[in-house]
């Protein structure tokens, strides 16, 4: 993936099976966050392709949607003027078939149609625990119940793969412990799950494999105790310079690129 | 000499009328943020299309009860394809383009839609008669024409449809979920060409119900009725609060009756003798878009820009 000159995820190869949690980490600026949209088809790839399931995926959102990958945010972008409820709702848009025609015709098929789809919002509600706060508009959940709801509503695509982007970013040690589990619920109901964090120990207690993005390119990929082991990895986090490393003029241009597409938040280390 | 709950009845019609025309405008900004000029011309167009099927497809003597919903229908079919083809063709392309660009497209489709009509369109450089329904019923002290009951039953069904289709229905979660955050959208599986299409497409439909309505009341069409209409019918988006639908229903209600109410009693005030009548009608209406803008820069219903990102 190029910005103008500017190469700001290069020749990452990757793969993701289908029961597994995988943890993508990398200082800021590395292109994470880039990986993830040229995953979901918002930024074209200029070169590579993106496949699922053998198929490789068009680059359009909706359609790599509908083939069965959905993902979160790392600044959260939930419908705010829109009740919990119909924030899943609209997760469900590609599992549901009803069009414009159905809907003006109200047929019969209709009704049954809404209602085995709110149904199954209130299923993955409960799951997560917001069941009772159905009717509430998603911009008056705390920020912590608002990270749960942008999982539901991924969730709600009924995906076979989910990426989450920094779902514990700003939470306290107990909401994050919550996320855990919440996460470990999804592999268990068969979901493929790639996660970016900078919460390690998180990461390290969370999947079965890490893979480290440094400046656009995947320098190590392995269990927690590979990655932990590296010491390419340490230096990486550390600032340490080491063998061949860009300048940090295109370090920071990396980052500033990717903070202009995506909104990318800065952390401390 | 009028009496009040008449011009308010006034008020109220020509108010529904702004209303369903300014639903287009706001429901295709709400969702692209364009503000589509040449509307005031989709709904001129649809009339075109409602008085050719009076004119050239319907043998004569038809009743109007059972011309009224070919007429809709044709006027319908007009204002939807030249509304979704205006999406598709001019808009779309310039959808990543600075926000002029696609602005002065607008202009400029609206100028070379009313000239197609005036050039093309037979005995169309000047007015054409259109079949009125003027059978006129007095309920009180208050006299509607038939035309005015189509007007208000039309508007009462398609707003209430339209609430409950945005509302209620799949489709209509998709438009709210793509008019708050486009991106996120797509990444829940919606295909946001196609809400914009259909965007364009109820506008479109909602313009045709008026300019259907506008015919039947004032009996004659003209290629430039678009201009004014359409001017005011997107001041009464403003007025409501741009992107919101119940906005623009209560923008259009409100600037029909102070309009009315204005060009009616204001010349009844001392000092202001010559600033009533229909000739200061629009005045009144664009000073009350400057009041209202003055003290709520968001319209009566809208939001605040921050809470819309």
């Amino acid at each position: 993936m190029r910005f103008g000159g500017l190469t700001a995820v290069r020749s990452v190869d990757f793969t993701v099976n289908s029961g597994e949690i995988v943890g993508l980490i990398g200082p800021n600026g590395a292109g994470k966050t880039t990986f993830f949209n040229c995953l979901t088809g918002l930024y074209i790839p200029t070169e590579g392709t993106v496949s699922y399931k053998g198929t490789v995926l068009p680059p359009k959102p909706h359609l790599v949607t509908q083939a069965g990958i959905a993902r979160t945010f790392q600044n959260i972008r939930l419908f705010a003027n829109m009740t919990v409820l119909e924030n899943v709702l609209v997760g469900r848009h590609t599992r549901t078939k009803e069009g414009l025609w159905s809907a003006l015709l109200r047929g019969p098929g209709f009704k049954k149609a809404e209602k085995a789809s709110e149904d199954r919002a209130m299923e993955l509600l409960e799951f997560i625990g917001l069941a009772h706060k159905r009717d509430h508009l998603a911009r008056n959940l705390p920020y912590g119940e608002q990270r749960k709801l942008e999982i539901a509503r991924a969730l709600a695509s009924e995906p076979g793969l989910l990426l989450l982007d920094e779902p514990t970013a700003g939470m306290n040690p107990q909401e994050t412990r919550t996320t855990e589990e919440l996460v470990f619920a999804i592999r268990d109901m068969g979901i493929a799950v790639l996660v970016i964090e900078h919460d390690m120990r998180f990461i390290f207690n969370l999947c079965d494999r890490v893979a480290v993005l440094v400046q656009g390119e995947k320098l190590v990929e392995g269990t927690s105790e590979v990655v932990q082991a590296d010491e390419r990895v340490v230096a990486a986090y550390l600032g340490e310079p080491f063998e061949g490393a860009p300048g940090e003029a295109e370090a920071a241009e990396v980052a500033a690129a990717e903070s202009t597409t995506s909104n990318t938040k800065g952390e401390a280390q | 000499m009028h009496t009040l709950p008449q011009q308010l009845a006034n008020g109220l019609l020509l108010g529904s009328m702004y209303g369903l025309i300014a639903i287009g405008y706001t429901m295709v900004y709400g969702i692209v943020q364009l503000i589509n000029f040449a509307h005031g011309e989709i709904f001129m167009t649809g009339g075109f299309g409602a008085l050719t099927v009076y004119l050239y497809i319907l043998p004569d003597g038809t009743p109007m009860a059972a011309a009224i919903p070919l007429m809709l229908l044709g006027g319908a079919i007009v204002s939807v394809l030249i509304a979704v083809g205006a999406e598709r063709f001019a808009y779309r392309p310039l959808r990543g383009a600075p926000r002029l660009a696609p602005l002065i497209t607008a202009i400029g489709l609206s100028l070379a839609l009313q000239e197609v009509v005036r050039n093309f369109y037979p005995g169309a450089d000047k007015a054409l008669a259109f079949p009125g329904l003027d059978t006129t019923h007095d309920i009180g002290s208050v006299t509607i024409k038939d035309a005015d009951i189509f007007l208000i039953a039309a508007a009462i069904i398609c707003m209430s449809g339209l609430a409950w289709f945005v509302r209620k229905s799949r489709t209509g979660r998709a438009m709210q979920a793509t008019a708050q955050d486009p991106d996120t959208a797509q990444l829940m599986g919606i295909d946001t060409n196609r809400i914009i299409v259909i965007a364009f497409a109820i506008g479109g439909f909602f313009a045709a119900v008026a300019a259907l309505s506008y015919g039947l009341k004032y009996g004659n069409i003209d290629y430039r009725m678009g201009f004014l209409m359409g001017l005011k019918a997107f001041t009464a988006a403003v007025l409501g609060g741009i992107g919101n639908i119940y906005g623009a229903m209560l923008g259009g209600l409100v600037l029909g009756i102070a309009e009315t109410l204005a060009s009616a009693y204001i010349n009844n005030i001392p000092g202001m003798q010559q600033l009533g009548g229909q000739s200061w009608a629009n005045v009144w209406a664009f000073v009350l878009l400057i009041l209202v803008l003055l003290f709520r820069p968001q319209g009566l219903l809208g939001e605040r820009v921050a809470d819309r990102a």
